[in-house]
């Protein structure tokens, strides 16, 4: 009889697959993002007036939800394919846009040319992304189909090479060739860390048991960044494929993707993911007709940072608090049930199908010798292109904010980039030109961590940043050990009296030693790295804390004590009343001369007056120390 | 239990079973380490409290010897500059949190903080912090015992006699952070509580926060 | 807390069936209470202790879980939730000028109630949509670049929307209330 080989049966569920993709291309498409940041600007009422000028027109097009490409500042986005013309990508689209392209594009055939943002294919006609001054950085390794593919359909990935991966481990490839395969491809953890992921799986594997584990850690609890999000949202499959293979390697059976619950996007794509995969035999008994076996099951965590380390988070799965314990045994000696468990990042399992399909030294070609391959970022804060990117490890930050994410918007001064999360630094303009990889950013004080990267600009307050950051890991500590419980609170105490004007100059001082004492004897890396946000902006703006100390004045002014909201005479129009109807406490006054003035003593510095007083007049300033200049 | 090793903690030769744990190896010959959470009989310390961290010749940073094995021909410091600097910084965190009123308290004179504070020539004031002056309510509905929180260091000796001895399951460590806490289910009384009144969980209090009311009197 | 009439009976149900359908391993902790909380919109006390009874664990212990987690919440939520974002994107574009908004107009401090049990006010972290920050969930539809003025758009759609029910159907209204100052 004649075996069927894993690879064989693999090709003709590709054939299958590419023969549905290649069947949709003989009518019109409409592809609209729906990951979260998609649906939160709308995608979903866009979705629907696309569906009904369809319906009226009688036009025969298909429509279908795809995941987030990265643009999220364009969102809602949407794809437009339309046989004999490029496929033309348009940002912003509202309702009236999708009426009108419906209209001109699809009923008639003119692209609109003024609303597209990017062609697809190359053309004669119009730019694609390679024209984008960010294509010459971007590499996209994990983020490739993200925003094109269907995450709802399996089969979307399998006409795009998934699985391919997995069908050649499980035929051509022993465990210690995946594990030397994975260490010479130099990939490390994503999660934060930067653990050479070789290195963990090979001590899974090697520890002896029956029963081992696999976990995705899709915890993603830095506030500020959501690519892992994004990747489950609009790539599932990318991540189980990595599962399947980490699984395969070590001899597990079960695997679990760990996900916060505040992600119920993510959780039903997976679902859905999931479900489908076991029905075409990629998950249960005997995958590929191999003698492996590997189901996946969905733990939804109930919303504690401190889940995402990995003993806390295991720990949780159990029943318990998601309280850290201290190291060793390692997860991959004793985990889950005190089982050998590979426990990793959702950006760490998806890069996994790549290096298996494409080969080590393919990734090692992407990045530096000690960071291979790509990074991903979402870029967020003071900057024009927000969103995810996905570039090889070694671009600058330079490179990342001025070119990928065009700079600093409102014609404002670039002050400092915010990198890592709350277990990150702030690095100033002066560190621009170290290259994005694990080592360089730790130098500078800074994390990799899990690829949160907020710019900050002229008006956001050090201080105040810190303490932002503080707040949130005093708030997030599990509160068992003693430095980071109590420490993290005393440093929230002196930056709240900094930023509040009542601190001293010793206060520094403390502050110092607090950070180094609780960075070097807290149990586990939430505490430890609790104090970079303090250590980097006392290290790179310390003129910032001197200012608030001795002078009572908030350089940013954004520090609401050492501020005062003031109406230059001046500049106010006496006409318009704009201000005064905006604030919510009946604060600013007409006074006799018919300027508006504000009254202090009511004030409650909301900044409404500032938002609203129009641009022409822009009459409504801030001051710093708070002190009303003598009329 | 592990073969027999020869270990040196500050400069003095003593045999412990390998794979036992620093701290209680140390104690055992008469070398002290200050400690609160240590429970000799848990399989992984829980390793909270922060205060007895040693040097180990070959590692870069203090450790804590509630979790360090012993191996053979380890060299262990139990004072060098950065340890003696980590336990001062945590003793001070404590003290932070900790209702210090030691004239009036039941353990004057028993209490573990006063003995580290002595063992280490430690001030039993706030030098550089102010005090966190938490408000809990003092429970005295047992009769024969009182609970004051505000003295807890959070050392969980209490609640591991309780769930892992006693078997009563009438306090445990509760809420998260700053708040964690040793409470009943829903913060009642401890009388309203599965409480036996078998006092085991006060005996093992290092500090006045349980106390036998005989004593306080 | 005292519980409304017939909720006692609501509770027990609800708990008895997501033990049955869960099983009893204390691994089921997190889950079973997740799927109470989604039933009742809090965790009662009596939900506490009988998943505590039905999972053989100390009562304490499913307390000192359920404070520990963000998610779980020991009171009932008001009809209409206000969750805002203080991830780093929305803290730094006003996500704490939108906090302080609300608890001016709601009279209540982030993490409360309101006496009526209208509105409830709560902080989160990231929601993942730092491109349109600051965000504020309304009864979790996400609202993007949410400036004071916007929440008092936001509050007066629900006065309205109050305003027309009770125009629509008064009496109902007062019957409700007579009966909750009666419990
Ligand atoms: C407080 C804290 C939070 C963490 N949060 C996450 C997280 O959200 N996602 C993640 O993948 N790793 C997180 N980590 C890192 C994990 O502990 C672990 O190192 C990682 O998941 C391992 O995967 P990797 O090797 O693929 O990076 C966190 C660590 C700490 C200390
Ligand atoms: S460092 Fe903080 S989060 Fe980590 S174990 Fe200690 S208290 Fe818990
Ligand atoms: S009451 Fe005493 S024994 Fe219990 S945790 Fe507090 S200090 Fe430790
Ligand atoms: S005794 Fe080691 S940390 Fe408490």
């Amino acid at each position: 009889m004649k075996v069927i080989t894993a690879v064989e049966r693999y090709t003709e569920l590709k054939t299958k697959a590419q023969e549905k993709v290649n069947s949709l291309q003989d009518k019109p498409l409409v592809r609209i993002g729906t990951a979260t940041c998609g649906l939160a600007a709308g995608a979903l009422q866009v979705k629907e007036t696309f569906e009904e000028e369809i319906k009226n027109k009688g036009l025969d097009v298909r429509i279908q939800e795809v995941g987030c490409m990265g643009h999220c500042y364009a969102e809602p986005l949407a794809i437009i394919s339309k046989p004999g013309f490029p496929s033309f990508c348009y940002g912003k689209v509202d309702e009236g846009l999708a009426k009108l392209l419906v209209d001109s594009f699809l009923e008639n055939d003119d692209p609109c040319y003024e609303y597209a943002m990017v062609a697809l294919e190359p053309n004669d006609i119009f730019p694609t992304f390679t024209d984008f001054p960010r294509d010459a950085y971007e590499k996209k390794i994990i983020l490739e189909h993200c925003g094109f593919i269907d995450p709802g359909d399996i089969e979307h990935y399998i006409a795009h090479e998934g699985y391919a991966a997995l069908a050649k481990a499980l035929e051509e490839m022993k465990p210690e060739e995946i594990i030397s395969e994975m260490t010479a491809s130099g990939l490390r953890g994503r999660g934060g860390a930067g653990f050479p992921v070789g290195k963990k799986w090979s001590l899974c594997k090697d520890t002896p048991d029956e029963v081992k584990y696999i976990i995705c850690n899709a915890d993603e609890g830095d506030p500020g960044a959501f690519m892992d999000r994004n990747v489950l949202e609009s790539n599932p499959h990318q991540v189980i494929e990595g599962m399947l293979i980490s699984a395969y390697t070590v001899g597990a059976e079960k695997g679990y993707i760990y996900i916060r619950n505040e992600y119920p996007l993510a959780i039903q794509r997976i679902e859905t993911a999931l479900e489908q995969a076991r029905e075409i035999g990629l998950l249960g008994d005997s995958i590929f007709g191999s003698p492996f076996n590997f189901d996946l099951e969905i733990f939804e965590g109930s919303g504690a940072f401190v889940c995402g380390e990995e003993s806390a988070l295991v720990s949780s799965m159990e029943g318990k608090m998601g309280i850290p314990q201290a190291r060793p045994p390692y997860m991959a000696v004793s985990g889950f049930r005190g089982r050998p468990t590979v426990l990793n990042n959702v950006k760490t399992f998806a890069y996994v199908p790549t290096i298996i399909r494409k080969g080590a030294d393919y990734f090692k070609s992407v990045g530096t010798s000690d960071s291979s391959g790509t990074a991903v970022f979402t870029l967020v804060g003071k900057v024009a292109n927000t969103g995810l990117v996905e570039v090889p490890m070694g671009t600058t930050l330079r490179q990342l904010i001025f070119d990928i994410g065009e700079g600093i918007p409102a014609e404002k001064e670039f002050k400092a980039v915010q990198i890592g999360g709350p277990s990150g630094g702030c690095l100033p303009e002066t560190k621009l030109d170290i290259p994005i990889d694990f080592d360089s950013l730790a130098e500078a004080g800074a994390i990799m961590g899990s690829g949160g990267l907020v710019v900050l600009d002229e008006d956001d307050c050090m201080v105040a940043i810190a303490r932002y950051f503080l707040e949130f890991t005093q708030q997030e500590s599990c509160g068992k050990c003693t430095f980071c419980r109590l420490g993290t609170k005393h440093m929230l105490d002196i930056l709240t009296r900094i930023t509040q004007g009542k601190g001293e100059m010793a206060d520094l001082e403390i502050l110092q030693e607090l950070a180094e004492d609780i960075k070097m004897g807290s149990l586990c890396n939430l505490g430890k790295t609790a104090p970079n946000p303090i250590l980097t902006t006392l290290r790179y703006f310390r003129d910032e804390y001197e200012a608030h100390i001795l002078e009572g004045r908030c350089p940013a002014c954004m520090c609401k004590d050492l501020i005062l909201y003031y109406i230059v005479p001046e500049k106010c129009s006496k006409l318009c009343n704009v201000c005064v109807g905006s604030c919510p406490v009946e604060a600013i006054y007409t006074r006799e001369d018919g300027l508006k003035a504000i009254d202090q003593e009511k004030c409650v510095k909301c900044d409404n007056c500032l938002k609203t007083c129009p641009p022409e007049h822009d009459a409504v300033i801030k001051l710093s120390p708070p002190v009303l200049p003598e009329d | 239990m592990g073969k027999k090793i020869t270990l040196t903690i500050d400069d003095r030769q003593v045999t412990a079973f390998e794979g036992e744990k620093l701290l209680w190896v140390a104690l055992e010959n008469d070398i002290y380490i200050p400690h609160l959470c240590a429970i000799k009989e848990e399989e992984r310390p829980s390793a909270s409290c922060r205060l007895c961290f040693v040097e180990v010749e070959g590692f870069s940073h203090p450790v804590t010897a509630c979790t360090q094995e012993v191996y053979a021909g380890m060299i262990v410091k139990t004072r060098s500059p950065r340890v003696d600097r980590l336990v001062k910084s945590a003793f001070e965190l404590l003290l932070s949190d900790h209702r210090l009123e030691c004239a009036k308290c039941p353990k004057n004179r028993s209490c573990e903080l006063q003995k580290i504070a002595k063992e280490r020539k430690l001030k039993l004031r706030l030098t550089r912090l102010k005090p966190l002056e938490k408000e809990y309510a003092i429970d005295e509905s047992m009769g024969s015992f009182v609970f004051d929180p505000s003295r807890c260091v959070l050392c969980g000796r209490c609640v591991y006699v309780d769930h892992q001895e006693v078997e009563v399951g009438a306090i445990g460590f509760t809420h998260r952070g700053l708040q964690r806490k040793v409470t009943t289910f829903g913060g009642g009384l401890l009388a309203d509580s599965p409480c036996t009144g078998c006092g085991r969980c006060v005996e093992v209090c290092p500090v006045g926060a349980l106390f036998f009311t005989d004593k306080a009197g | 807390m005292t519980l409304l009439e017939g909720e006692r009976e609501v509770i027990l149900k609800h708990v008895k069936e997501i033990l049955d359908d869960r099983g009893t391993s204390r691994e089921n902790l997190i889950p079973v209470l997740q799927q109470v909380q989604d039933k009742l919109g809090y965790l009662p006390d009596l939900a506490m202790q009988k998943i505590a009874a039905g999972l053989d664990i100390p009562t304490v212990d499913v307390y000192g879980i359920a404070t520990f987690y963000n998610q779980f919440r020991m009171n009932p939520p008001g009809d209409h939730q206000f969750k805002v974002c203080m991830g780093t994107a929305c803290y730094m574009v006003g996500g704490n000028i939108a906090i302080e908004s609300f608890e001016r107009r709601l009279e209540i401090r982030e993490g409360e109630t309101t006496p009526d049990r209208k509105f409830s006010l709560e902080r989160v972290a990231c929601v993942g949509c730092c491109t349109m920050a600051p965000v504020v969930l309304v009864d979790e539809e996400v609202e993007g670049h949410v400036t004071p003025t916007r929440v008092d758009g936001i509050l007066l759609a629900f006065e309205t929307e109050t305003e027309k029910e009770e125009g629509k159907n008064g009496e109902g209204i007062e019957e409700k209330e007579e009966r909750r100052s009666d419990a």
